[in-house]
């Protein structure tokens, strides 16, 4: 089938997410403006204004109304998803490079560069209510990283833990009742750049720089299963119906315009889950893909790539009807 | 450094004068010295002067002019100049006769044995001119002959030395190829990997780390592979690729063999140009060798396809020698005045040559033959600026590629010439026909490439611009001209790769990687395009089975590694390895089948084919049959981790609709979308038709 182009961007992709529901699409980009779509036609609902830098993360809550963006321009901000107005603005000390809703919705955590003298710090909020007097309050915690920077950062499933991914390849587990470090791995070997959830958040699949994607169990943080590419990777995400993943990525965003679009690889992977062999392979941005994930309903994919394009791919019957013996 | 340890050594002794009493040295009575001299100090013996000392460095040559005083001036300087590239000459002894002229021989000292040993090497059977050839020898020589006992003992006889099976390779009972894989694993190391083709996954027989120094090349029938070492080439072979022989020419860049396999022919660089030197492949001896001032292909030596002769290119003539040898055919080189370039039969013992075009002269392509020295025909061309030939692997056609031009100019001030409006014939020559018949193919688009199909009377040209190239077929018949059968338009191809067998042949742009597998009996029909970004080599197997297209290190740093293609097409294999350099197919000596045998394997090829055919199934079916096992193994492994998983998160059902407000979100309750269908009243148009 042929793919939605989601043209709305004028610069690079940096993170789209879907919501709970599957009918919304949202997109963070280097533009400063984060879009909402409809992921089944591909039109705009509108856009949320207010940040002066490029935006790195974007997340919704699973009741679709608050809506968290992490940006360049020193601050994070939580939107009103229906209005796309702003609720809150939190400054910080430096960009803020990850940022999410946690399981309930009731809280939500950021993360911080470490960059301009300042250290890599993750805070964990209260968002229970969000008002402007949310940006005077103190986070409820903040744990300084010492060590690389985080990179990438998920929820564990029952709001008690979150998982970061480091710029050194490391994977640490953190109790957010003492803010202590559970568990930590080094399966990577470089940058993480993405780290998504299974559908009921048992595993996790990462994607690295070191041109791997792997997948780790939550909770032990135990490495299941290794995708090996050629390039690096910049986004994987786990069907949530098939033994499916997608791995999307390609040459580093300073090298792209030295390189052809034949030989950057730009092309989505889809990898079986279990025996780690890849069989597909779709072509479609004309840079490397920034990010991507499955829908909910795991009958489409969107990509969000370097040339500030999103593609919403529906899957035709023959890849349900594709089976491995 | 040295005085001051004897320094510090006389010190010691002083010192060790305070101890006293020095012990008795003296040999006990009746003792009898029986360790002789040589058993204990053999290399301080071995230093010592003696009577030949300086002999050594003698040479002794014959066969110089015999002059009178008033030249011998200038013939001493003659001969010392030619002797000093070897070293100093440090006395020259030219004995006279009564009348004061030179006998016609002369006596050369060296600083040392080698630089005499290099002279006589050199130098012997140097031809100073027409009627005198130098013979020179060490003195030492004399001695030698003079010391051959009277009596004759016969050699002893050597142990047998069990030669390996260098044929092995050609034993496998299911036809599968080799192919080697060289990658670069530091500076001046190459390891290498011995393969074997087999269905469905390729072997691996031997890797060698370091086993070269640069690259490796197969003998052209597969026997040896050569490896390049500071010392020289060693080639090697066998079951397991033991070394076979080597050959000691420091710096050898290059190597070529002739093409039965029994001579080798290495070209090391020098400072002045380059050397080059025969090699007899089994016995590792030194044939001939050549210092030659240019490193220009001028100098390759060329081998009939017989080995019979070998021949290189000089200025104005052409030097064939004859082997075993290797002296001149008829003791002179063939003077063809003006000659370009040469190149020998694939199965016939004829040279193709070109002169260049004179004023007042035509260039002329000729065929001689060897050793008779005939010219067998003969072929005028007018306005050429160039040719090149091109031989059709089984010797039936030849064909002249000619660059033509409608005007010249000589450009004054590089002095070169410009041609202007250039247009390009294919003369074709029928060999195997009487009088050797030719016919022409004019085109007059620039030409990037022309190939023969090996087996059968085709061949093709890819002309045009690079980017928007046309690729014509022709078909040559006997007593016809040359007929356009197909012609391909719009490609973007730069070369043609033919399959050894025929029929099938590979369109590839080298800068773009694309290719294009083409089957020319069938339409010329384009099967299938394939894509392999940046591939600088296309390589057939032997037996026109699979194609290999690589990446390597040596143009490109990055996605190094090469694909496996089959004869259609179809991407079978894609192995990506770091500082990949080379992929070689071991070639195969040509089949011992006679025509008519053949013929009949093809008749009754259905026979066979069943039998090939489920002996592949079969392996393809154990190789599936692993899978799936392997398969079912890790699904078990994974499903028994993921049911406990499942357990524990169902347990924690509670607590996660607890966190959302007790709404069930485990289970999407998407599914039941309505769909709405909304209609808009856009415009409203009204038409009035008439």
């Amino acid at each position: 089938m042929k793919p939605l182009m989601l043209q709305g961007h004028e610069r690079s992709i940096t993170q789209i997410k879907y919501n709970r529901d599957g009918d919304l699409l949202f997109s963070a980009s280097k533009d400063q403006k984060p879009n909402v779509w409809y992921s089944l036609n591909g039109e705009r609902l509108g856009t949320y204004n207010g940040h002066n830098g490029a935006v790195w993360c974007v997340d919704v809550d699973w009741t679709s109304t608050k809506l968290i963006t992490g940006s360049g321009d020193m601050t994070t901000k939580l939107w009103d998803v229906q209005h796309g107005v702003p609720l809150a603005s939190i400054k910080t000390a430096s960009s803020v490079r990850t940022c999410n809703f946690s399981y309930s919705g009731n809280q939500a955590a950021y993360s911080t560069d470490r960059a301009m003298g300042q250290n890599c710090e993750i805070f964990i909020i209260d968002v229970r209510t969000v008002d402007a007097s949310l940006s005077h309050q103190d986070s409820t915690l903040r744990i300084p990283v010492l060590q690389s920077k985080v990179t990438a950062m998920q929820w564990g499933t029952l709001d008690e833990t979150i998982i970061t991914g480091h710029e050194n390849g490391q994977i640490t587990l953190w109790d957010l009742r003492t803010g202590k470090e559970i568990n930590a791995v080094n399966d990577h070997t470089s940058q993480i750049n993405d780290m998504q959830l299974s559908k009921d958040g048992t595993m996790f699949v990462t994607a690295s720089k070191d041109t791997t994607a792997k997948l780790f169990d939550s909770d032990s943080l135990m490495c299941l299963k290794t995708y090996k590419t050629e390039r690096p990777v910049n986004s994987a995400s786990v069907s949530p119906i098939l033994d499916h993943v997608v791995l999307g990525g390609g040459q580093d965003a300073m090298e792209v315009t030295t390189t052809s679009a034949r030989a950057g690889k730009f092309d989505s992977l889809f990898f079986h889950l279990i025996y780690e062999e890849e069989f597909a392979r779709l072509k479609g941005h004309f840079g490397p893909i920034n990010s991507l994930c499955f829908h909910p309903d795991g009958r489409s994919y969107a990509t969000g790539g370097e040339d500030g394009f999103v593609r919403v791919q529906a899957f035709d019957n023959s890849y349900f009807e594709y089976v491995f013996e | 450094m040295a005085k001051k340890k004897s320094e510090e050594y006389g010190g010691d002794c002083e010192a060790d004068g305070e101890y006293g009493e020095e012990p008795n040295f003296e040999d006990p009575e009746g003792f009898v010295d029986d360790v002789t001299d040589e058993e204990l100090l053999a290399d301080v013996l071995k230093q010592k002067p003696c009577e030949t000392d300086g002999v050594e460095n003698v040479v002794v040559v014959d066969n110089i002019p015999k002059v009178g005083p008033a030249r011998q001036e200038k013939l001493k300087s003659v001969v010392e100049k030619l002797f000093a590239n070897f070293g100093k000459i440090v006395n020259v002894y030219y004995p006279l006769d009564e009348e004061e002229t030179t006998k016609g021989y002369a006596f050369l000292e060296y600083k040392n044995s080698a630089q005499a040993e290099e002279a006589v090497k050199a130098l012997n059977n140097h031809r100073l001119d027409k009627s005198h050839t130098f013979a020179v020898n060490l003195f030492t020589d004399f001695q030698k002959y003079e010391n051959i006992p009277e009596k004759w003992e016969p050699p002893t006889q050597q142990p047998y030395k069990v030669q390996e099976d260098l044929y092995n390779f050609l034993t496998e009972p299911d036809a599968y190829d080799q192919y080697c894989v060289a990658a670069e694993t530091g500076q001046n190391s190459v390891q290498v990997q011995f393969w074997q083709n087999t269905i469905p996954e390729p072997t691996d027989l031997e890797t060698r780390e370091r086993f070269t120094d640069t690259f490796v090349k197969w003998s052209p029938l597969g026997t040896y592979i050569v490896t390049f070492h500071k010392p020289g080439v060693a080639i090697w072979g066998g079951t397991s690729y033991n070394k076979i022989n080597k050959f000691p020419h420091p710096g050898t860049q290059f190597v070529d063999f002739s093409p039965g396999e029994n001579y080798l022919v290495t070209y090391g660089p020098t400072q002045t140009g380059q050397k080059i030197i025969i090699w007899d492949i089994r016995s590792g001896q030194e044939k001939r060798s050549f210092v030659s001032d240019n490193m220009s292909s001028m100098s390759m030596f060329r081998w009939s396809h017989d080995d019979k002769y070998v021949a290189r290119m000089c200025e104005n003539s052409i030097q064939v020698y004859e082997t075993p040898g290797f002296y001149l055919l008829d003791m002179k080189s063939i003077k063809i005045p003006g000659i370009r370039s040469f190149s020998w039969s694939p199965t016939d013992n004829i040279i193709a040559y070109w002169v260049a075009e004179e004023t007042d002269v035509p260039a002329k392509v000729t065929l001689m033959e060897i050793p008779k020295k005939r010219e067998i025909r003969n072929k005028n061309l007018f306005n050429v600026a160039d040719c090149k030939i091109h031989w059709q692997k089984s010797g039936d056609y030849l064909c002249v590629k000619v660059d033509r031009f409608s005007k010249s100019k000589k450009d004054k001030k590089d002095a070169d010439v410009k041609f202007l409006g250039m247009f390009y014939n294919f003369e074709i020559f029928h060999m195997r026909e009487k009088d050797i018949p030719v016919d022409s193919v004019e085109l007059k688009e620039l030409i990037l490439a022309f190939a023969w199909e090996p087996v059968g009377t085709k061949f093709g040209i890819i002309h045009g611009d690079p980017s928007n190239a046309n690729v014509s077929f022709y078909e040559v018949k006997k007593g016809q001209k040359p007929s356009l059968v197909k012609k391909l338009e719009k490609k973007l191809c730069t070369h043609m790769f033919w399959s050894p067998r025929g029929q099938f042949v590979v369109l590839g742009n080298l800068t773009m990687g694309t290719l294009e597998f083409v089957d020319t009996n069938n339409d010329f029909v384009v099967m299938t395009t394939a894509d392999h970004f940046r591939a600088s080599d296309v390589e057939w197997d032997p037996t026109g089975r699979y194609v290999v297209t690589g990446v390597s290190s040596w143009k490109v740093k990055e996605d190094t590694g090469y694909n496996m293609y089959s004869f259609q097409g179809r991407l079978l294999r894609r192995t990506m390895l770091k500082n990949f350099v080379q992929f070689l197919w071991r070639p195969r000596p040509p089949s011992l089948l006679s025509e008519a045998q053949q013929k009949e394997i093809k008749k009754n090829l259905k026979k066979y084919y069943p039998q090939f055919e489920s002996k592949d199934r079969m392996r393809m079916t154990r190789a599936s049959k692993e899978l799936l096992e392997k398969r079912a193994q890790l699904r078990a492994q994974f499903m028994e981790y993921r049911n406990k998983r499942i357990a524990e998160w169902t347990e924690q059902k509670s607590r996660r609709l607890q966190l959302r407000n007790h709404v069930d979100t485990d289970n999407l309750d998407t599914e039941d979308v309505d769909e709405e269908i909304v209609e808009f009243l856009v415009k409203e148009d009204v038409t009035v038709l008439e």
